[in-house]
């Protein structure tokens, strides 16, 4: 028995030995390796490109560009990388909720030289208590995504930016024989993290209103912009396609692509998807209104939905923050942003063309530009927040629960999943 | 003597020594780790763990309805396919122990779902209802297909029982035909003899000695059904509405999508003592039915 006692011990220390260690910088040859960990498969290809151009330009440095597509996969994914001691260098996180719990491991990057250029909408997802932790990859917004050329065919001369407005345009296009919605309320995140954000960002201050939310300050039953939020949602079934709950991203894309339907609740991510099928549609995006006051509606939903983060304890910091310095200010990096990952840039010193952009990307750029952007607010919610809320709009959706149903869900879920 | 226990010893120390340290790595220590962080709030990824006492249990209990959802939806299932697989099981096997010309193929035949691991049975399944039954619904007319398989928590449900059963009765009736084979011709003879006819051998000499093989059945099929996870994640996700969530999904959705890691830990322990109660109850009650020869 003393033998396997021993054997036993052996094994154990193996193991521990394998699990540690890592100290000093990995090399390859003379040059320093940078892991970076990414999750948007978009780039992939591209990524490999800007590798080739920073290598050339930094001799020293090699970069190790993982990709691991998906989201909860990622997630995953990473989770086991810090769990087996392999923490990559530079690896993405969103902001708000998912910050929070990585900060502990996130360097703190307020001091980066590009850090004056980045856009206040676009600073706040990975900003505690003043301190910036993360480089916003890029912008994106949505909103009605709407085909201009349908709009003129049903007479709408005016763009709609007010409830009331949506709804006579919607009365008009149904008139004139063209189903005004392409609802694609199977996924979960068109509806958990896209249309629910329209009553969370058109509160006063949206931030206080989660928190509220979180202490029991507030209410989703008692809240008027939720009511109002509603309305809006109803509109969108009065007026759209049937089977609403069995439409896909897909499905809902091409209706809208094939001109079946007029308008479509999705950001400018949807250009590829859309030139792919019909190249020629005249494009624009509408804003979501939830009232009758145009000021306060017309406004497009632009946020950061991922960020570019550094491990707080990594042996090739100073070689990682050259890295992304160089990513947003030299000439190579900055035409890899808009060119090759097409990406609406986060930061003033990119400008950003149509010809790169598109019509939607560009039109995202300008109600940016112009102020006129409301917040990305699912990435305040408790963790698992979205797709509960998702599912119980489907159930309401589906006739299953009515609108007090619905909101009692919310409250319900949102009371369980806040609690850490 | 003492040589002899000293070569026993090391026997015993070369046969069982690397499956008892793997046991202790791989069940022993992570058992005793989820025991641990069940009491903390642990989100998974933090350096920081903070005991937090029995809280997480009454979070559980009290705030957390979708955690009791996925037992009731759980229980369900495991009365259905516990019964359905054996039930299926059996009768593949008590026809496939008969001289039929084919029964070598179709014994491999209905054997072989269980080979296929239960993520990719998933994945093709879900084709086959939401493709393959709509195209036959649509060439046939026969209503069973054309039904919205997949888009109701009905058909959900019983798309996971239809799979599982699939998947597990080929695995019963292995065992079912070894039990049937070993039950004395001479018996089954002296029963005909003694004018009883089919209905009445089965019932009455069969079934009462394949009782030790019903308890391994029961055994099996109660702790694959309570376990069901891969075949739910692949299949439907726990929907529609979380309506086909099992325990094992809620309990890896609470530790790795919602960050709990300490609250899944201890729905985790939870589910282990109900799991351990309901298992020596049930060897209890059909050890007492085998019949010794």
């Amino acid at each position: 028995m003393k033998l396997g006692r021993q054997l036993l011990l052996l094994i154990v220390m193996a193991l521990l030995v394998a699990g540690c260690g890592k100290s000093g910088p990995e090399m390859d040859g003379k040059r320093k390796v940078l892991h970076i960990f990414q999750f948007k498969v978009e780039i992939a290809e591209a990524m490999e490109g800007l590798k080739a151009e920073f290598e050339k330009e930094h001799p020293d440095i090699k970069l190790d560009i993982q990709t691991v597509g998906g989201g909860s996969d990622y997630g995953a994914s990473l989770r086991s990388k810090f769990a087996s001691g392999e923490e990559p260098d530079i690896f993405n996180i969103g902001g708000f909720t998912e910050m929070e719990m990585w900060q502990e491991y996130l360097e703190d990057l307020s001091d980066e030289p590009w850090v004056k250029d980045v856009k206040e909408i676009a600073k706040e997802p990975m900003t505690k208590d003043g301190r910036l932790y993360g480089q916003p990859m890029n912008l994106e917004g949505y909103g009605f995504i709407y085909n201009k050329d349908l709009f003129e065919k049903a007479g709408i001369k005016e763009k709609p930016v007010t409830l009331s407005g949506l709804r006579e345009a919607a009365e008009k296009l149904k008139a004139a024989g063209i189903t005004p919605f392409s609802n694609g309320y199977q996924e979960w995140f068109v509806l958990g993290n896209h249309n629910v954000n329209a009553a969370f960002a058109n509160q006063k201050d949206p931030a206080e209103f989660i928190q509220g939310l979180t202490d029991g300050k507030y209410k989703f039953a008692d809240d008027p912009i939720f009511k109002q939020w509603m309305e809006l949602l109803d509109l969108t079934l009065e007026y759209g396609n049937p089977n609403p709950l069995t439409t896909d991203y897909n499905t809902q894309v091409t209706m809208f692509a094939s001109g079946e339907t007029a308008m479509l609740q999705q950001g400018n991510w949807t250009q590829v998807q859309l030139d792919g099928i019909n190249p020629d549609l005249n494009l624009g995006i509408l804003p979501m209104p939830v009232d009758d006051t145009a000021e306060d509606n017309d406004k497009l939903f632009v946020g950061v939905p991922n960020n570019w983060v550094i491990y707080k304890d990594s042996p090739v910091k100073e070689e990682a923050k050259e890295f992304l310095n160089w990513l947003v200010t030299s000439e190579t990096g900055k035409k890899y942003i808009t060119k090759e990952f097409q990406f609406i840039p986060a930061l003033d010193s990119i400008p950003g063309t149509e010809e790169d952009l598109g019509a939607l990307g560009m039109e995202v750029l300008n109600y940016t530009d112009a102020g006129k952007a409301l917040t990305w607010n699912w990435f305040r919610f408790p963790n698992g927040m979205a797709p509960e809320i998702a599912s119980s709009i489907q159930a309401y959706i589906g006739g299953k629960i009515g609108k007090q149903e619905m909101l009692k869900q919310f409250q319900m879920n949102w009371d369980n999943l806040s609690v850490e | 003597m003492r040589r002899r226990s000293e070569s026993g010893r090391i026997q015993q120390l070369v046969f069982v020594g690397p499956s008892t340290i793997f046991f202790i790595l791989i069940v022993a220590v992570p058992f005793f780790l989820g025991l641990y962080y069940a009491f903390t709030d642990w989100n998974g990824i933090s350096r920081q763990v903070d005991g937090v006492g029995l809280r997480n249990f009454a979070h559980v209990f009290t705030k957390d309805p979708a955690f009791l959802n996925s037992f009731w939806f759980t229980a369900k299932f495991t009365v259905l396919g516990v019964l359905l697989t054996n039930v299926v099981g059996f009768a593949l096997a008590y026809f496939l122990t008969k001289r039929l010309y084919t029964r070598n193929v179709m014994r491999t035949v209905f054997f072989m779902p269980h080979v296929i691991g239960g993520l990719l049975l998933g994945f093709i399944w879900q084709f086959i209802f939401v493709r393959g039954f709509a195209s036959i619904g649509g060439a046939t007319g026969w209503s069973f297909f054309k039904l919205p398989w997949l888009g109701t928590e009905a058909t959900s449900f019983w798309a996971i029982v239809i799979v599982f059963v699939w998947q597990n009765a080929g695995y019963l009736m292995v065992i079912y035909i070894s039990a049937i084979n070993n039950v004395p011709k001479n018996l089954i003879e002296a029963a005909k003899v003694d004018g009883a006819g089919r209905g009445q051998v089965l019932r009455n000499v069969i079934v009462p000695l394949v009782m030790p093989a019903v308890t391994v059945c029961l055994f099996l099929a109660i702790s694959w059904s309570f376990k069901l996870f891969d075949l739910n994640l692949s299949l439907t996700k726990g929907g529609p509405f979380k309506s086909t969530e099992s325990v094992a999904l809620n309990i890896y959705n609470e530790a790795f999508n919602i960050s709990r890691f300490g609250m899944g830990s201890a729905k985790a322990i939870i589910f282990f003592i109900i799991v351990a109660l309901i298992s020596i109850l049930q060897v209890r009650a059909t050890k007492s039915r085998e019949v010794e020869l």
